[in-house]
Order: structure tokens, then C-alpha cells, then sequence
């Protein structure tokens, strides 16, 4: 199940964020080698963790096997802040538009074979969900460019705004993608179930 | 420079939308990539090993290849042994076939690159690709007179992803049954591309605005979209209206 975790519901999950820091930190510092981001106490938490993010937690009983952030491009993110020279025209900005970032599976739950696993399929499909609900059509992501084909294979309407640049030894590129109820049923097609990934509490409080 | 790149590949892709068929897309590709010197393009996916050497032509998307060479390649399995698709599992960057060549090389690749060679075939690029089921897969480009900078690689990154997007989604409406729409859900949806409302198109057709809602959501469902704007963009595409 994928549980959203704002400012609003912080408090029911404060044990829990704690995994969420360092599943980030096992996988952005030690994994990927974003050395920059290493923490003494092995908690990634960045300038963007603040009450405006949104969290994506998918979650196995009490245990926390994935993750994926949300955060409006109406306040300062990763493509206005750290890597503008990914986006060469105007930033893609709005209430409508938020920044995927810091997308990390668990490495217990990481099927072989297939390019995406299904945990990622999952928080995939709860960002669309939640972001059909919230008046949200849009992500902006910088990925390597390797990924574009199975966002467009998602039916997401991905559009570049800028040419791959190498980061850190890979081929990064920026893009906006649009998603409608297409793309929610084509991510429910692949995940094999129409049903809703949200966690109940969570629509609860969506609905609040 | 890479804002003329950027331009071109989001020209590409507003073109891309209009094309039907792989066909349109090879011709498509032709026309935006005649400057590079590009005279053919093929992409496809990667048989895994042990595919019968008669089901290699269900992985090709789209072959502008010459047509002698085309069945060369397919009759004799070269899919297995050719360096550009030997190469495509091992990382993500466009490789240039000619820096191919300098390197080591099995008698048997090296021998189908001097075959390509004979067929006008011996400089080219491919960039590799992979699919959402985690197919390996490529798009090779290839002319006698290829000029691609190394800053157009970004550039023809995109297009080929996008290209091979398409391909995959057009192979995949290919083999779904044809879609037959009903006069009235024909006609409905015609007034609908004309951007008339519900009620205007109630009032041509002498039926009430329930009536309309009625055949423009079985129009929706036949053609397996969500929206009137998608169903009529899948229509005209498909030809079932002007």
C-alpha cells in the first residue's frame, strides 16, 4: 500500500519517516555514491524536506520498501535550485506541476528482469492518483535519459526541456510529464489491478 | 546550438503525433534526419537467446535497410552476432559504429560489419534502448555520408526514443481488432471534432443531448479512450472520420 505523508499527518508517522531517511541515505549515499548528501547519523534529509513536501511511502506492514517526493515547483526544487542548466527554456512552474525527486526502492524488493519493478509501479500509480484527485497534471523529472522510453511506454506525455547532459557519469535529462486517466489505467494494466494502491488512512485523509 | 536541437526534437514530436503507421514514422525520421547524413534507420528489439532464428523479424519496428541486406540479416541470424547489437546490453550511451571497428572483434562480426560495408552500410550510430519489460532493445542509424556531432547525439537520443515509443504503440493498435463505429457514433463524433457541444450536436442530428452523451461514450469505449478530445484525435488517426 502507498502511504502520503504531508505536514498535516507528520506526527502519525514520525517512526516510520525515521526509515524513510535511511532507506534514502542506504540508497542515494551508499548505493549511488551522492557523496554530497551523506550524513553523519546516516539520515538523508535535504533543504527540500520541509512541511511543503510531499512523501510516498509503499509499505509492507510496518516496513518501509519504497519511497518517491513530491515538491511544488511554486517553491524552490531540485530544477530551480541545483540543476537549472537541465532546463533550457522558462522552469516549468504551477500548482498543477510538481517535481518528482529521490525515487528509491528497497534492495530486498528489487525484481530481476524487468526494467521497473513493481514497487515503483505502485508509487507511480499512487502519485497519479493522488495527483487526479488534486488537480495535479503534471511531473517535472530529471532522470537518465535511458528511463524516457518507459515513461512514454506508461503513457505519460513527456516532453524534454533540455538536451541530456552527463551528471555524475550518466546522461541526465529534465522533462515535463502529463497524465490523465489514461495513464492511470495504462499503470494499472501494467501493475495487473484496477484497484486503488492509496492506503485507507490515507484516502481518509485525502478526503479531509 | 542546443536550443536549435531542442526546437527540432519538439517539432519532431508534435510531428510524430500525426503519423499512423511505421511507414509515416520512416518517412518522418528520413526528412528530420537528412542533415545528418542519415540515409536509413532500425530499430527494434533484441531476441533473447535461443529465439528461433524465423521469429528475429517480429522484434524489427521499423527497417529502411536495403532489402537484400534486410533478408541476409534475418535468414542467417545475424541478430545474434552483430557487434552493434552485441553492444546494446552494456550501457546507455549512442556508440558510433566506425569506433566499433577499431576495437576487438569476432571473425564473424567483423565479417557482417564488411557485409554491411558492401551494402553502403559502414558507418553508423545506434543508441541503445530499453523497454518497460525490460527488453533490450536499439536504434541504429545509418548513411554513407553520416556527419553527426557529437553534440547532435543528445538530440537524436530523443528522437529515437521517442520514434521507437510510437513504433511500439503502433505495433500494439496493429494487432487489436479494427474498430467499426456506428453511423450515429460516426456522425457524433465528427460534429465532436468540429468542436460543437453536446447540445449542438444534438440538435443537427434531431436527437436529444442523452442521445448525444450516449454514442460519443460508445465511440469512447470502442476506441479505448477516456476523453472526447483523445477519441477524436484516435479517430482521425484512424481515418474513421475527416
Amino acid at each position: 500500500m502507498i502511504h502520503i505523508i504531508t505536514a498535516a499527518n507528520a506526527h502519525q508517522y514520525s517512526d516510520t519517516m525515521e526509515q524513510v531517511w535511511r532507506l534514502r541515505h542506504d540508497v542515494f549515499v551508499v548505493e549511488k555514491g551522492w557523496t554530497d548528501l551523506a550524513r553523519a547519523d546516516f539520515r538523508e534529509i535535504d533543504q527540500f524536506d520541509t512541511q511543503h513536501a510531499i512523501h510516498f511511502l509503499a509499505m509492507e506492514g510496518d516496513r518501509v520498501v519504497g519511497y518517491s517526493r513530491l515538491l511544488p515547483t511554486t517553491r524552490p526544487h531540485l530544477l530551480s535550485d541545483v540543476m537549472p542548466q537541465l532546463c533550457e527554456g522558462d522552469l516549468p512552474r504551477g500548482p498543477d506541476t510538481w517535481e518528482w525527486t529521490r525515487q528509491a526502492v528497497a534492495r530486498s524488493h528489487r525484481a530481476r528482469g524487468k526494467a521497473v519493478n513493481p514497487v515503483s509501479i505502485a508509487l507511480l500509480t499512487g502519485i497519479v492518483e493522488w495527483g487526479l484527485a488534486s488537480g495535479v497534471r503534471r511531473l517535472v523529472l530529471q532522470m537518465p535519459t535511458l528511463y524516457l522510453l518507459h515513461v512514454v511506454q506508461l503513457h505519460f506525455r513527456a516532453q524534454p526541456l533540455g538536451l541530456p547532459q552527463p551528471i555524475s557519469g550518466e546522461d541526465i535529462l529534465a522533462a515535463t510529464a502529463e497524465f490523465d486517466g489514461r495513464t492511470l489505467a495504462r499503470l494499472r494494466g501494467v501493475r495487473g489491478d484496477t484497484a486503488s494502491v492509496l492506503a485507507p488512512s490515507t484516502v481518509r485523509y485525502l478526503a479531509a | 546550438m542546443t536550443r536549435k536541437s531542442l526546437d527540432q526534437t519538439l517539432g519532431f514530436l508534435r510531428s510524430l503525433d500525426r503519423t499512423a503507421s511505421s511507414g509515416d514514422v520512416a518517412s518522418l525520421l528520413m526528412a528530420e534526419l537528412a542533415d545528418l547524413g542519415v540515409s536509413h534507420v532500425m530499430a527494434g528489439t533484441v531476441p533473447v537467446p535461443g529465439t528461433p532464428v524465423r521469429h528475429h523479424r517480429n522484434h524489427v519496428l521499423i527497417n529502411t535497410f536495403p532489402m537484400e541486406w534486410g533478408k541476409r540479416y534475418l535468414s542467417r541470424g545475424y541478430a545474434f552476432h552483430d557487434p552493434t547489437v552485441q553492444r546494446l546490453g552494456t550501457g546507455s550511451s549512442p556508440f558510433s559504429w566506425l569506433d566499433l571497428k577499431e576495437g576487438p572483434l569476432t571473425t564473424t562480426s567483423r565479417r557482417i560489419m564488411d557485409e554491411a560495408a558492401d551494402f553502403r552500410l559502414s558507418d553508423g550510430l545506434t543508441i541503445p534502448l530499453q523497454t518497460l519489460d525490460g527488453e533490450i532493445a536499439g536504434f541504429s542509424v545509418s548513411g554513407d555520408r553520416l556527419g553527426i556531432d557529437p553534440l547532435d547525439r543528445g538530440m537524436l537520443q530523443l528522437v529515437a526514443t521517442y520514434a521507437f515509443g510510437h513504433l511500439i504503440l503502433l505495433a500494439g493498435q496493429g494487432v487489436a481488432a479494427p474498430v467499426r463505429l456506428a453511423p450515429r457514433e460516426r456522425e457524433a463524433l465528427q460534429w465532436a471534432a468540429e468542436g460543437k457541444t453536446d447540445w449542438e450536436i444534438g440538435e443537427v442530428m434531431g436527437i436529444s443531448t442523452h442521445g448525444v452523451d450516449f454514442h460519443l461514450r460508445s465511440a469512447r469505449a470502442k476506441l479505448g479512450t477516456t476523453n472526447r478530445t483523445q477519441a477524436v484525435a484516435m479517430a482521425l488517426r484512424r481515418g474513421l472520420i475527416i
